[in-house]
């Protein structure tokens, strides 16, 4: 790294690594409440008959809310002074690029979780490069994020983007 | 509910899916919050958002807007549909109040493995102003496939 990179050594030594792991299980209860705050009234969320016509075992999780399912417990003394728990980053923090924002998110799904699921999700830090932005330099961090359930089965993956500026 | 099922052999490129309009107020971010375990203020406490983070007032967070782009297509694919991929990207905020629209087009469509894949374009937007475009792949029944 040069001294003008905005992306200090140790920061640079965890592309590769985990960032962060979590295990959850799936709640039926919990994706309903996420599924009415979204006023999504899709059956296969909330109907178990309608669900099992559609060739299910039983109403299915949403699949934008199985990201949530592997979130943990924050004390209110642990959040940023935000209200932000900083839990999903892995902690990365960019010294010379201290704001952040999300980037995007591409997710591919390969089948359904069910209440009371295991999940078990795995992220790693896939890269970290400096940019060149029309509004000047910035870092762009990619996550793969992979759910996989009690049965070792691949549920979910995702490829997520965080930008830090300076 | 009843609802339609769709297929496959219906869809076409250039098909637009029924427009998602909707105008979060500040109960919806609450529960939006609450459901996600999301404690930022910036979706809640006003006098944060505006003199801390310098927003004009609470913002909708940006993974109820691709929930919200999500639910236009999970609408529309019926209950033998499937989400299949799923890529969006956060170019710009909104705030409660206002009103957002979440449109898909067919971009394409192929057979793979005997199922049905269309591949859509996807954006959120709040008037002409591109909040998240995206792009996703759904799997639709094929006509006369009852499995």
């Amino acid at each position: 790294m040069s001294e003008q990179s905005l992306i200090d050594a140790e920061s640079a030594s965890r592309v590769g690594t985990v960032a962060a792991t979590a295990t959850g299980e799936v709640d039926r209860r919990d994706w309903q409440r996420w599924a009415a705050a979204v006023g999504d009234h899709n059956p296969l969320w909330f109907d178990p008959e309608y669900a099992r016509a559609q060739g299910y075992r039983d109403v299915i999780c949403p699949p934008l809310y199985l990201q949530y399912a592997v979130l943990g417990v924050t004390a209110l003394d642990g959040l940023r002074p935000d209200g932000s728990s900083g839990a999903a980053s892995g902690g990365l923090a960019f010294p010379r690029a201290p704001r952040r924002m999300a980037g995007g998110e591409s997710t591919a799904f390969f089948g359904p979780a069910y209440h009371r699921d295991e999940i078990e999700m795995v992220r790693t830090i896939e890269s970290i490069v400096e940019k060149q932005g029309r509004s000047g330099r910035f870092v762009l961090v990619t996550w793969r994020t992979v759910y996989r359930n009690q049965r070792r089965e691949l549920v979910a993956e995702a490829t997520t983007s965080m930008i830090a500026r300076p | 509910m009843a609802r339609e099922q769709v297929f496959y052999e219906d869809v076409h490129p250039g098909d637009a899916l029924p427009t998602l309009t909707v105008t979060v107020d500040e109960r919806q971010l609450f529960f939006f919050s609450a459901a996600t375990y999301n404690g930022h203020r910036i979706h809640y406490d006003k006098d944060w958002a505006r003199t801390v983070e310098g927003y004009d007032n609470v913002i909708v967070q940006g993974p109820l807007q691709a929930a919200l782009l999500a639910r236009a297509i999970t609408d529309w694919i019926g209950g033998r549909g499937r989400l299949v991929e799923y890529a969006v990207q956060n170019r710009a905020i909104a705030f409660a109040g206002e009103e957002l629209s979440f449109t898909c087009v067919v971009t394409g469509k192929r057979l793979a493995d005997n199922t049905g894949l269309v591949d859509l374009d996807i954006a959120g937007r709040r008037d002409d102003t591109l909040l998240m475009p995206g792009a996703a792949t759904v799997a639709l029944p094929l006509r006369g496939d009852r499995s």
